[in-house]
């Protein structure tokens, strides 16, 4: 069968959006780089990618703006259908403001807050470590090995998952769309930094849609797939384990057609 | 002939003409103004000599330095392109039979970072990412030499919010383009009080016959000249000729104007654009001249992209896109709005790119009113025509425009007044290392480097602060390396010393992750070269690094490390007319052909051993340990040439067979910091520990300790000591052998058997991990 063709999205200010694509190649898919006003073949795409940076300046608030382009009506549309969609950074803040995650209620439910930090005020970026919590087949990037630690790095100002809205908290743990925790090297789950980098509620790094294929993730594992470039790694061309969120996505689009 | 109304320089007193240069903010001297009527035949008009009030600024014309320069080596095999253009080009390697080149650029943005920090930190990377783009490259890398004043001193608030600014407009703006930081150093003394540095250097990468050069191609008589970007505006006007002012406190506020706006957001909109009209003239076989807009705006810009082509050009001013109404033509001509670049294209293409930029990228609903559009056309006349509301307002010999002007400065040698200190001797130095480690040159900047985006384009190999250099993958195995350096104390003593130390140490860093040193850059930030004295310190430091660069040869050839690009940068003194540090910037990049064999500082196993190279010298001027005590003292480091290479080629060499675990240099700190950061790794995270004997030396335990000449210490397992001994042996170093790491979490030092420093992981992490972080708040 073909490859699964994934549109990673360009919006004005993105800028992760050539390692995006070369995620998607390495996990065996084909993709494009979609201009935000090349929408004619949008809905022509097996699933979608919307990558870190700073889509529209983040004017008024991160993604807000994004989040009200024509694009992402597109985008919605299609999700609906069940083609996953991946937002990671800035791409999962478009994704919050959009609604679609946690897609409760078809609004915006979650903020993605500044971070807290007690060293650095404002963009952060280092290496963290996360795991999936939850079982392979609950969303389309899972597909991983229980406890299995990523270790990736967070490039961001606002990553900080918060809510005030405690029943949204107790649906988000029943309906199991926590899916990435930050934990320590070792996989355990531990409230405070640098474990938990940016404050985030329940150590969030990812959740998802309560259908499982959209999901909103703040680090980085486009940045994270060749040895290579993991810190104190072999400088080798081997994927890493980041590469089984793309993976994953492959396996779930092929499964679903 | 021109149209508009002349401005009678000739009939003129002295005293008036003066004052009508004051009046309309004209920073030429009376007789350069008169000398503008000698080249041009007559008097000129107001925008004439605001076109080359700009020219014949410090900033574009290098009048001062420009002969000084010339002896510097900037020819070598590897090098593609010199520093002629905007960028300079060095050979990476031949990869699938196509040569690849790095293209380097290095500025500063001294002045106005120190009036609006943010911005004027922002600016210039905004300013550096168009140097090394306008080459036809794909820009792939940030550095950042950043100098404040002292965090301690009366002046401590400001030193504080300018530092913190700085840091957070080089964030704001670079991570939002989303080039990854390599590399930076920053150091505080009081000499910065009043006048910051704030240097940016950034590498491109690009296939040698895909540069676009900063001049006219062939043919090009008839050629649409094209800007695009934002609209012009007057927020730059005069920014060449400002970072030629000394800074005076009352004139701040009027000189806020001369700071550019940035916009990281068109700029990230910009490069994607630019690299589709790229592609398209590759496809299209195309040939374009391209450049950077900065400073003298487009006035610069398209007169010496003509001129450097033996063209002239004639501009039509009510083509320009603008933001304000009613600008006169010599700030549309010469206004340095950021975020622009001129195209000289073939008719045929202009619609391409004007397509490219205004409806595939829609600029202007990116920025208002930014876009693409023709404003004039090149020449065969070489006459620099300006017409503005149907008038004509300049036509003078482009080549005259073009052409500069020159100074012999005098030189003066100073008093220098410098003692060697006399500092009682201590029976152990826990304490003193504890404080060595915690001063802002020595600690981590790890506060800094994670408030950059590091790993945006995936490329990175090693991220800033875990070894000397930063590395990130290029094509195939290749990898790039860069690493900058100068210590501004070292200048302060001797500014020829201080130009050699920053090149020696820049290739030792290069070395020390097993890159070759292949070319170098250097940000020239001095005083007022019209003092007799400070100018004798500028060329004093162009010496060192002339004397570094030739004799530091080229990896195995007799080739200097050719000096690709640069920039120079006067007037950095207070107001009372103090001159910073004399600070030669230096950049090195390096380059591997297998990025896998790199490594970093942090140490790697237990019971391994750990070697010195670099006799320890009662070279302390300047250091760390005078700088705790109060002292600066007298003898700055010497590099022995022949020994310093031989150094550097031997421990490039036994990275590359793998024997080396870790290396790190010697420099700010001394051994004992080099073995502290070495056992603590960029993150602080190390576990692995070090007993040593000091007993090689016969220096005192102090100066033993903490002097910083010039060496490398190292980490090799048992099993490879005879192999790296042999390789070092070959190259006629000494290794001298320290000791061993240990898997107790502790640094032992000894002397013979007295115990002089015996302290644990943690408390050697403690203050180098708070000590940056400390002086920023």
């Amino acid at each position: 069968m073909t490859k699964p063709n994934i549109a990673v999205i360009y919006f004005p200010g993105n800028n992760c959006e050539v390692e995006t694509l070369e995620a998607v190649k390495a996990a065996g898919m084909d993709g494009k780089i979609l201009r935000w006003n090349t929408k004619e073949y949008l809905s022509d795409f097996d699933g979608y990618v919307i990558p870190g940076g700073w889509a529209y300046e983040d004017r008024i608030r991160a993604g807000v703006i994004a989040a009200k382009d024509p694009v992402m009506n597109i985008i919605k549309e299609e999700s609906r259908k069940g083609k996953p969609v991946l937002g990671i950074c800035n791409g999962a803040q478009v994704l919050v403001e959009t609604g679609m995650v946690p897609g409760l209620k078809d609004k915006v439910e979650f903020a993605l807050a500044p971070n807290k930090n007690p060293f650095v005020s404002g963009y952060y970026n280092v290496w963290v470590n996360i795991k999936s919590i939850q079982n392979k087949k609950r969303a389309a990037f899972t597909d991983l090995d229980k406890n299995e630690v990523l270790k990736l790095p967070i490039a961001h100002g606002e990553g900080r998952f918060v809510t005030k809205d405690k029943a949204l908290v107790k649906q988000l743990i029943k309906n199991k769309q926590i899916i990435f925790q930050y934990c320590n090297e070792e996989g355990k789950i531990e409230d405070k930094f640098p474990t938990n980098p940016n404050g985030s509620m329940l150590n969030i790094a990812a959740i998802c849609s309560k259908e499982g294929n959209i999901m909103a993730m703040m680090p980085h594992p486009e940045r994270a797939i060749w040895k290579r470039q993991i810190p104190g790694s072999k400088k080798t061309d081997q994927k890493t384990n980041n590469i089984r969120i793309f993976e994953s996505m492959k396996r779930y689009i092929i499964k679903n057609k | 002939m021109v149209d508009t109304e002349l401005v009678d320089v000739k009939g003129m007193s002295n005293r008036m003409l003066q004052d009508f240069l004051k009046k309309n903010a004209i920073s030429l001297k009376t007789n350069e103004a008169k000398k503008i009527v000698k080249l041009i035949g007559r008097n000129p008009t107001l925008t004439e000599l605001n076109i080359f009030n700009i020219q014949w600024s410090e900033h574009s014309s290098y009048k001062s330095s420009r002969k000084v320069l010339k002896t510097l080596p900037t020819k070598a095999p590897n090098v593609i392109l010199g520093p002629i253009e905007d960028s300079g080009v060095v050979e990476l390697g031949t990869i699938d039979g196509e040569k690849y080149g790095i293209v380097m650029s290095h500025e500063s943005h001294n002045h106005p970072s120190q009036v609006v920090p943010y911005e004027g930190a922002a600016t210039g990377i905004g300013g550096i990412l168009r140097d090394v783009l306008c080459m036809g490259a794909k820009i792939i890398g940030t550095a950042d030499p950043l100098r404040f004043g002292n965090p301690d001193g009366k002046n401590k608030n400001k030193v504080k919010y300018i530092a913190n600014e700085v840091i957070d407009g080089i964030a704001g703006y670079g991570n939002a383009v989303g080039i990854p930081n390599l590399a930076g150093d920053v150091y505080f003394n009081e000499s910065f009080d009043d006048n910051c540095l704030v240097n940016v250097v950034c590498l491109g990468i690009l296939k040698e016959k895909d540069i676009i050069h900063s001049y006219a191609p062939k043919n090009a008589d008839g050629y649409d000249i094209i800007i695009v970007g934002k609209p012009t505006d007057n927020s730059g006007f005069g920014g060449a000729a400002f970072a030629s002012l000394i800074l005076d406190e009352e004139a701040e506020e009027s000189n806020r104007g001369a700071v550019q706006v940035p916009d990281p957001f068109l700029k990230n909109v910009l490069i994607r654009a630019t690299y589709e009209v790229f592609n398209e003239a590759k496809k299209q076989n195309v040939g374009l001249g391209f450049k950077d807009m900065g400073a003298g705006g487009i006035m610069c810009a398209s007169s010496e992209l003509c001129s450097a082509a033996d063209y002239g050009c004639e501009l039509d001013l009510d083509n320009v896109h603008v933001s304000m109404k009613d600008l006169p033509s010599y700030i549309i001509a010469c206004s340095e709005t950021q975020e622009r670049f001129t195209w000289i294209s073939p008719k045929e293409f202009t619609p391409t790119i004007l397509k490219i930029y205004n409806k595939d990228f829609e600029l202007s609903n990116i920025a208002k009113n930014a876009r693409a559009v023709v404003i004039g056309q090149v020449t065969d006349e070489k006459n620099y025509v300006v017409k503005h509301k149907g008038q004509v307002v300049c036509n003078a010999p482009i080549k005259a425009v073009t052409s500069g002007i020159s100074y012999d400065r005098a030189a003066k040698k100073p008093k220098r007044n410098f003692k060697e200190p006399i500092i009682k001797e201590k029976k152990d130095y826990n304490d003193v290392l504890l404080k060595v480690l915690s001063n802002p040159a020595v600690a981590s900047k790890a506060k800094c480097f994670n408030h950059y985006d590091k790993n945006v384009m995936g490329t990175g190999i090693i991220e800033p602060g875990q070894a000397d250099a930063g590395l990130i993958k290029a094509k195939g195995k290749y990898g790039i390396a860069l690493a900058v350096d100068n210590n501004p104390k070292y200048g302060r003593i001797d500014p020829y010393l201080g130009a050699v130390n920053a090149v020696a140490e820049s290739m030792r860093n290069i070395a020390a992750i097993g890159a070759i040193p292949s070319a170098l850059t250097d940000c020239l930030c001095f005083g007022n070269p019209e003092k007799p004295e400070e100018f004798y310190d500028f060329k004093e430091a162009v010496r060192g690094i002339k004397d570094a660069a030739s004799k530091i040869n080229y990896y195995k050839t007799k080739n200097p490390v050719p000096i690709v690009s640069g920039n120079v940068s006067f007037y950095n003194e207070s107001n009372k007319g103090k001159a910073i540090d004399p600070s030669p910037i230096i950049a090195c990049v390096g380059v591997m052909d297998d990025y896998s064999k790199a490594i970093t500082m942090k140490l790697k196993k237990e019971n391994s051993a750990l070697f010195l190279v670099g006799e320890r010298k009662d070279e302390l001027g300047g250091s760390v340990y005078y700088d705790i005590n109060k002292q600066v003292g007298k003898n700055v480091p010497k590099i022995d040439f022949q020994k310093e290479k031989n150094m550097i080629y031997a421990v490039i060499d036994s990275v590359d067979k793998g024997l080396l675990l870790s290396c790190h240099d010697i420099s700010d700190g001394g051994l004992v910091a080099t073995v502290s950061e070495m056992i603590l790794g960029g993150n602080a995270d190390g576990t692995i520990g070090v007993e040593i004997d000091i007993g090689f030396s016969n220096l005192r335990n102090d100066k033993a300790l903490f002097s910083e000449s010039s060496g490398f210490v190292f980490e090799v397992e048992n099993k490879n000591v005879n192999k790296v001994k042999n390789i070092f042996k070959k190259h006629n170093i000494e290794m001298i052998q320290l000791g061993k790491t240990t898997n107790k979490k502790t640094l032992t030092i000894k002397k013979n058997d007295d115990k002089i420093i015996d302290l644990k992981i943690n408390e050697i992490k403690r203050p180098w991990t708070s000590g940056f972080a400390e002086v920023l708040s």
